[in-house]
């Protein structure tokens, strides 16, 4: 029972039936006695007026024999309601002779109706003619009155207990009516915690809280599919990274001694033999084979021997910029917008001149044919913390912003949520390794920084690099998580 | 060899035959005697048994901790110079319980353990012959 009344409902119930405990009795004393009131006036304004007409009978008769004036005060009597009539005039003292009740001796006029507890109303009414005066004393049954006043009461009691059966019926009904969508959220909020957060949140009431409460409800869930989502693409580059490092280890056992044989065999061969230039290009070839495995490794950022030191981070990427420009094609429109002075940075600038060549080589292969162009900027950004609740690996506080933009052909939602993985291309087969993005994703993520990308096929991809800024005194600026 | 290089008898421990077989080929060109050895402990034997002036070992080898194996060379010789060698990537820990270790990992705590040189295969010729001078020198 305990259990129960905790519940919206049959709390509602409890307090109207709370209320209308108190009030109820109250509206039925003060109906009863607004009743009793009205009667009682109405009671006695009648017998007034029916003395008053009897004694204007009377008067005209006082001089007639007493047998008359007796048979005035029976007639009276025989009228109803009427239960002693009693005329004393002079020493005589005439009295009604039918249905004479013997305990009616009192002659007291009654103020109210109901006085004296004897369910008789006394009225004394003198009458006074031009010769003569009498005082005419009548007896009033009540108890018709007081009969018809309990029948009211009653009926009163009736109405009151049909109202509150109706109020507790609509309020059942008025608070199952709120709670349902109440329960429903409930058991969808249920859902959503044991982890089906496909289901959407709304409702059909009208209730501006149900519906506001309905709505927060519905953002958090799709809050939590889209960190679901991004932790889910954080698990598996994890893996890939983790199964990437493993081939990478094998690869690199034969690479050694593939690499080392092929030297010792130039070694042995006479310089002009005509198997020297395909040993060369064994090689060469193993060369390649070892930038890809260390391309493989920065993507799962293993191996890494390079501490990563403080450094100002504007001129890092102005030496990548000046690779870039003699890398690519005069004919490129390159934009390069750099603030000469961003700050300090942990970085290992070798990755982050990588970085800088891959996401401009990316943006490279993205251009079409007609107006197109790729633009650079670093500038200093506070990131506050609704962006930093929307993006995991970003704290509230201050970062360098490296941003690539090209106006190229943009991509897909399925793309973007496969462009880190290695060896994912939509190059040409031949034309990309499918490793520059994961290399990117793999030096963003040693320098505790994040990827912000925002894509339209047809328009164009922007990349934006957050790295963490570090204050000349040398703490980080972070807020501690 | 160069003027000043030295000769050494190096012992080559390492569970890839190719690797093991092109390392003894490498120094030998370089002027040393090579022995090899296919795991720990048929390496730690014929160092017990021959000795040797410098060990070249694998540090992640099937059967072996490669890590514990410096620590006994170490401890056992005091002097000796030893270069420890392995593959870049990662590889599951020593009880294959989930989860990786990445080689540099590996490599640090054979530091520890008392490694005077660390190479991540694939390597130069030159880098090993000039790891072996070097300590022989010092």
């Amino acid at each position: 029972m305990a259990k129960r009344l905790t519940t919206l409902s049959s709390r509602l119930v409890l307090i109207v039936l709370l209320i209308h405990a108190v009030l109820l009795p109250v509206l039925f004393l003060a109906l009863s006695a607004v009743v009793k009131q009205n009667m009682a006036d109405s009671f006695i304004d009648h017998a007034r007026v029916q003395g008053r007409l009897l004694a204007d009978g009377l008067e005209l008769e006082l001089d007639k024999s007493q047998s008359i004036l007796v048979a005035h005060l029976d007639s009276a009597i025989l009228g109803g309601r009427i239960v002693y009539a009693t005329l004393q005039h002079g020493d005589d003292e005439i009295t009604n002779s039918l249905m004479v009740s013997s305990d009616l001796t009192l002659f007291n006029e009654d103020f109210e109706f109901g006085e004296h507890g004897d369910q008789t109303y006394y009225l004394s009414l003198p009458i006074i003619s031009a010769t003569d005066m009498a005082m005419l004393h009548l007896g009033f049954d009540e108890s018709l009155t007081q009969g018809d006043f309990e029948n009211v009461q009653r009926s009163i009691v009736l109405i009151i207990v049909a109202y509150l059966l109706i109020v507790i019926v609509a309020m059942i009904s008025l608070s199952a009516t709120m709670t349902r969508p109440l329960n429903w959220l409930q058991r969808a909020s249920r859902t959503i915690a044991s982890g089906e957060y496909d289901r959407k949140l709304e409702t059909d009431s009208n209730l501006l809280e149900i519906h506001n409460l309905t709505q927060d409800l519905e953002r958090m869930r799709r809050n939590l599919v889209k960190v679901n989502a991004r932790l889910r693409h954080a698990q598996r580059l994890e893996s890939l990274g983790t199964l990437a490092g493993g081939v990478a280890h094998e690869f690199n056992n034969v690479l050694q001694p593939l690499l080392l044989y092929t030297d010792l065999a130039l070694e042995d061969l006479p310089d002009d033999s005509p198997v020297v230039e395909n040993m060369e290009r064994i090689l060469a070839l193993a060369n390649r084979a070892k930038g890809l495995s260390q391309q493989i490794l920065t993507f799962g950022h293993i191996d890494e021997d390079a501490a990563l030191e403080e450094q100002p981070f504007s001129p890092v990427v102005e030496e990548a910029i000046i690779m870039i420009r003699a890398l690519l094609p005069a004919t490129v429109d390159f934009r390069v917008e750099i603030s000469a002075q961003v700050g300090l940075v942990r970085c290992d600038p070798t990755q982050i001149q990588q970085l800088v060549v891959n996401l401009c080589n990316n943006a490279y292969q993205a251009l079409t044919t007609g107006d197109t162009h790729i633009n650079v900027t670093l500038s200093r950004r506070s990131v506050d913390a609704d962006l930093a609740a929307r993006h995991p690996n970003l704290r509230a506080g201050e970062y360098v912003v490296l941003g690539v933009a090209d106006t190229g052909r943009g991509m897909d939602a399925e793309t973007i949520e496969r462009i880190y993985e290695p060896f994912f291309t939509t190059q040409t087969v031949g034309e990309g390794t499918g490793l520059g993005l994961s290399v990117v994703h793999g030096i963003v993520r040693r320098h505790d920084g994040e990827i912000l990308l925002t894509s339209e096929v047809g328009k164009g991809t922007q990349f934006q690099i957050y790295l963490p800024l570090v204050s000349s005194a040398g703490h980080n600026k972070h807020e501690q998580r | 060899m160069s003027k000043g290089d030295q000769m050494a008898n190096i012992l080559v421990i390492d569970d890839e035959k190719d690797v093991r077989v092109v390392l003894k080929e490498v120094l030998r060109r370089a002027g040393h005697d090579v022995t090899l050895a296919a795991n720990g402990r048929e390496g730690l034997e014929k160092l017990a048994a021959d000795g040797a002036d410098v060990v070249v070992t694998d540090v992640i080898m099937p059967g072996t901790n490669g890590v514990a194996m410096v620590q006994q060379i170490r401890e056992a010789h005091p002097d000796m110079p030893i270069i420890v060698i392995s593959g870049g990537g990662n590889v599951a820990p020593m009880d294959y319980e989930p989860g990786a270790i990445s080689t540099s990992a590996y490599l640090a705590s054979a530091t520890i353990a008392g490694a005077n040189r660390t190479l991540t295969k694939p390597f130069e010729r030159q880098a090993l012959v000039d790891a072996v001078q070097e300590l022989l020198a010092e």
